[in-house]
């Protein structure tokens, strides 16, 4: 099972002033602007935007997983009061402990090589529980995470899963370190629509069994729109318009938000929006 | 699996057959009197005439082949011109030279290669790396014969630390093995670098990474045996095709393998030992090539498991732009 | 948390970089480039050095390739105007090497445009059309795996003689596999995009597409291989002139050369070394360059290529 989070007021996460500059050939771009947000417990705060606005390379920002040979990150990322920026190792003490990573196309995310039951108890087994409690405990978070017959998939390999019950097994590896905090990377958008929302009612329900925090990337408005307490809505690196879900999708200040909000099919309610 | 082995047999023995078939023809089409060669200096015609009677040389090409095919049946590959022996043991008789020395290199190889190519690719673009990247190429662009004579030179006549020639004793493998294996290292260690990095950057690792495994694991475990399948394979592959006699190598140290067999067997025109000689090496070449096939899905559950597989297509995902 | 955060008001670039002059240099990027730039340089000197000497051969005050004097064997470098000695029949060693080159240089290019043109053709071909086109032409990229090859050509150059065009003929059969490996795949992928099915939905025919549209796309990528094509044609070349069955006329090549000294290797280094020595710098060059090319070429992936790809800024 997935421990509550011990009750205190810090923050889980807090990001100031973040900057990421990508060095290339022949500049230095930068991807992300000074962008600053918080994230509390059993919170889920979402940045959305289109593709190449620079809100991934927030989310692997965060997570210190650009390679260190491309990025150059400045302002503060504060995991539970300690500074990534400033303690270089504290990422990688903090990683699949404190903080898990639920990636953007489930079918690459795990070693084709590697059984999924393999995978599962390594990280089960860099939580701390030794090897012998290690498959009892991986069927118990195969469990969690709603795969049926959980001991028979354990010896699968990736390959023979589909795209929805790859996304949920990597949940249960996310799940494994008891983190306080899931970056989800665009999750839902390798998959099915059908699929899509029987993640995104999972994430919730651990969400709300646990209190984790949650750091939703994704450029899909409904998806923002179901899922977040408050919404950052990203262009060209820098945040536009931040505020509350409803208020930012139901009534944005900024031009760039209603076009983006225009763009979209609207199904159901028929909202007039200016152009 | 059944039927993908007998498939897959029978491309082999299919391949043998025509590489066979085709040198038969080419010899037969070849300028060059193999009688004369073999009658010696200044033979009369009745000499060549006998000679080319003795070997059947005097029956139309067709004959020639159907005689040829039966002795493949029966194991009979005639009888070796210039070694008044069956020609088949004259090869037989050579091959464990070439399988000692291909097996001595392609080991040399392994042990050098795989471990230069993970120590690039982690030190992927520093200076370091830049300058093992120059060796490797200048390895992979010095003709071996050049530096069989260089190492010849230098370690058997200069400092006479080697046997210069033949297979007198074990210390005589030593120079061929590194004539051939500083090429083969240096085509394996690029290669095993490219895959290494190619598996370091890719997505599955990132995410392994995320959930605290250490780099010593990211770097043996995973991207390792990710890149395992393809370095074996090429290493199978690379020690096939030095079972046709690895040749040049085999005449700048003497070797007695296959592979000076056959530029000699050129020479003298000694077609049974030609033949014979395809006929084995290829054979030995195919059937390694076959294993290394058949061990394919023992290495890569995607293979094995290939029948068993449900993998649904990937979802068509909402295109990225899509808000724009 | 109801009030909303202000868009930061800072104007592009007012906020400061913190990209420091050693983030710059130890930046992966920067590093390839400048390696790439270092190979292409050095790649393109070492060619040059061989290729420049060779080409004016002709020019330059040497002695002819073939003017003996019996006298004047195997002097070493240096004496005598003889920059790389002289051989074992008072040949100039140098001017042998580069009058050999010109035979040699030119068997390797032919080698490979011919090699090109067959390994485009049926690698495009299999790629494309597919079916039992593609079948026809893996099991040969198979089959020639198998096959002894350097023996074959060594039958084949005995078989119609040792001239340029055979020998020219025999490396294009063994180089074209990796040309038409290479294209069948790059084919594969180009297949699969919008505009070759939108160009057969327009009614163009299928071979139409294939050569005015698919290969003109697959082309840079597939000529990338050439200069390396070009360093293992030389190569070749000069492995089967050391067993003997190289071009003679008219003038020895450098495998020849090699295989003649071979016999004074212990009392004449020279005539063995220099000439190897002018292969390996040659091939090297080729090889650097080729290299250099490649890694220029290679595009950024993945997320670095989504941000770059990023609109410009709307005023």
């Amino acid at each position: 099972m997935v421990f509550p989070i011990p009750h205190d007021t810090t923050p889980i996460l807090e990001v100031t002033d973040l900057q990421v500059e990508l060095v290339t050939a022949d500049r230095v771009v930068r991807a992300v602007d000074g962008v600053s947000f918080r994230i509390g417990r059993g919170e889920t705060v979402t940045i959305i935007g289109e593709s190449g606005s620079g809100k991934s390379t927030t989310a692997m920002g965060v997570l210190q997983l650009l390679p260190e040979d491309l990025a150059v990150l400045s302002g503060s990322v504060k995991v539970g009061g300690v500074d990534l920026l400033v303690d270089r190792d504290a990422a990688r003490r903090i990683r699949g402990r404190m903080v898990s990573l639920i990636p953007q196309d489930p079918m690459t995310a795990l070693s084709p090589v590697h059984s999924v039951g393999k995978q599962l108890t390594g990280a089960i087994r860099l939580a701390g529980h030794p090897r012998s409690a290690a498959r009892a405990r991986a069927v118990e978070l195969l469990e969690a995470v709603r795969i049926p017959r959980p001991a028979e998939q354990l010896d699968k390999y990736p390959h023979q899963l589909s795209g929805g019950m790859l996304q949920r097994v990597l949940i249960a590896i996310a799940l494994a370190g008891h983190p306080v905090l899931l970056v989800a990377d665009e999750p839902t958008s390798a998959l099915d629509v059908t699929v899509q929302a029987g993640i995104l009612d999972l994430m919730l329900e651990l969400q709300e069994r646990t209190g984790i925090g949650i750091l939703m990337i994704t450029h899909d408005l409904g998806v923002a729109r179901l899922v977040s307490d408050r919404i950052h809505v990203m262009k060209d690196g820098r945040f536009v318009e931040s505020g509350e879900a409803e208020q930012v999708v139901d009534a944005p200040h900024e031009e760039y938000t209603k076009r983006l909000l225009a763009a979209v099919p609207q199904l159901g309610t028929f909202e007039e929006v200016p152009a | 699996m059944a039927t993908y082995l007998a498939k897959r047999v029978g491309q082999s023995v299919l391949t043998l057959f025509l590489t066979i078939t085709t040198v038969f023809v080419l010899l037969r089409l070849a300028p060059g009197d193999p009688a004369a060669a073999y009658a010696g200096p200044n033979p009369t015609t009745e000499d060549l005439e006998r000679i080319r009677a003795q070997f059947g040389l005097d029956d139309s090409i067709l004959v020639q082949y159907g005689t040829f095919l039966k002795g493949l049946v029966t194991g009979d590959l005639g009888t070796s011109f210039s070694f008044q022996a069956p020609a088949l043991d004259v090869v037989l008789e050579r091959l464990p030279y070439t399988i000692t020395l291909a097996l001595s290199a392609i080991l040399v190889t392994a042990v050098v290669a795989i471990p230069l190519g993970v120590w690039m690719a982690r030190r992927a673009d520093t200076a370091k790396e830049f300058g093992a990247n120059l060796l490797t190429i200048t390895g992979q662009s010095m003709p071996d014969f050049w530096s069989g004579i260089m190492l010849l030179t230098v370690f058997a006549v200069v400092l006479p630390v080697f046997p210069a020639s033949g297979f007198t004793s074990w210390g005589g493998l030593v120079l061929p093995t590194i004539t051939i294996a500083i090429l083969q290292i240096a085509l394996i260690s690029r290669m095993v670098r490219r895959e290494m990095t190619t598996n370091m950057a890719a997505p599955y690792l990132t995410v392994a990474r995320s959930r605290g495994v250490a780099e010593r694991a990211l770097t043996w475990r995973y991207a390792m045996s990710n890149s395992a399948i393809p370095v074996l394979t090429a290493l199978g592959t690379r020690f096939a095709a030095m079972l046709n006699g690895v040749v040049v190598v085999e005449v700048v140290f003497a070797w007695p393998g296959v592979g000076s067999l056959v530029v000699r067997a050129l020479e003298t025109r000694d077609y049974p030992l030609i033949q014979a000689t395809v006929l084995v090496t290829a054979a030995l070449t195919v059937l390694v090539q076959l294993l290394v096939d058949l061990a394919y899905p023992l290495l890569d559950p995607r293979v094995r498991l290939a029948k068993t597989s449900k993998k649904t297509a990937p979802a068509v995902a909402a295109p990225e732009g899509a808000l724009a | 948390m109801t009030t909303t955060l202000s868009p930061e008001p800072t104007a592009t670039g007012a906020r400061p970089s913190a990209v420091t002059p050693a983030d710059l240099k130890r930046a992966g990027a920067r590093r390839r480039e400048r390696s790439a730039r270092v190979k292409l340089w050095v790649g393109g000197v070492c060619t040059l050095l061989v290729v420049a000497p060779v080409l004016l051969a002709g020019v330059l005050p040497l002695p002819g390739p073939d003017e003996q004097d019996l006298a004047q064997r195997r002097l070493p470098p240096f004496t005598d105007g003889h920059l790389f000695g002289t051989d074992q029949l008072g040949r100039d060693l140098l001017s042998r090497v580069l009058h050999g080159g010109q035979t040699s240089l030119m068997i390797g290019l032919l080698a490979v445009v011919v090699s090109g043109l067959i390994g485009i053709a049926l690698g495009a071909a299999a790629g494309f059309f597919g079916g039992w086109v593609d079948a026809v032409v893996s099991r040969l990229l198979e089959a020639q795996l198998s096959l002894p090859l350097l023996l074959m050509l060594l039958l084949v150059v005995a078989l119609f003689g040792p001239s340029i065009p055979v020998i020219t003929g025999v490396i294009a059969i063994a180089q074209w596999p990796e040309v038409a490996r290479l294209t069948r795949s790059l084919v594969l992928v180009e297949r699969g995009k919008p505009y070759v099915a939108a160009a057969t939905v327009l009614g163009l025919r299928r071979i139409t597409v294939l050569t005015r549209h698919v290969v003109p796309n697959v082309l840079s990528q597939a000529t990338l291989v050439v200069l390396l094509l070009l360093a293992q044609a030389v190569l070749l070349e000069s492995a089967l002139s050391y067993l003997g069955a190289g071009p003679e006329r008219p003038f020895a090549t450098w495998g020849r050369i090699i295989s003649d000294g071979q016999d004074y290797i212990t009392t004449s280094w020279w005539l063995v070394t220099l000439p190897g020595l002018f292969i390996v710098l040659l091939v090297v060059g080729v090889n650097l360059l080729g290299d250099g090319l490649r890694d220029r070429t290679r595009r950024p992936r993945g997320l670095l290529r989504r941000i770059l790809s990023r609109r410009p800024q709307e005023a």
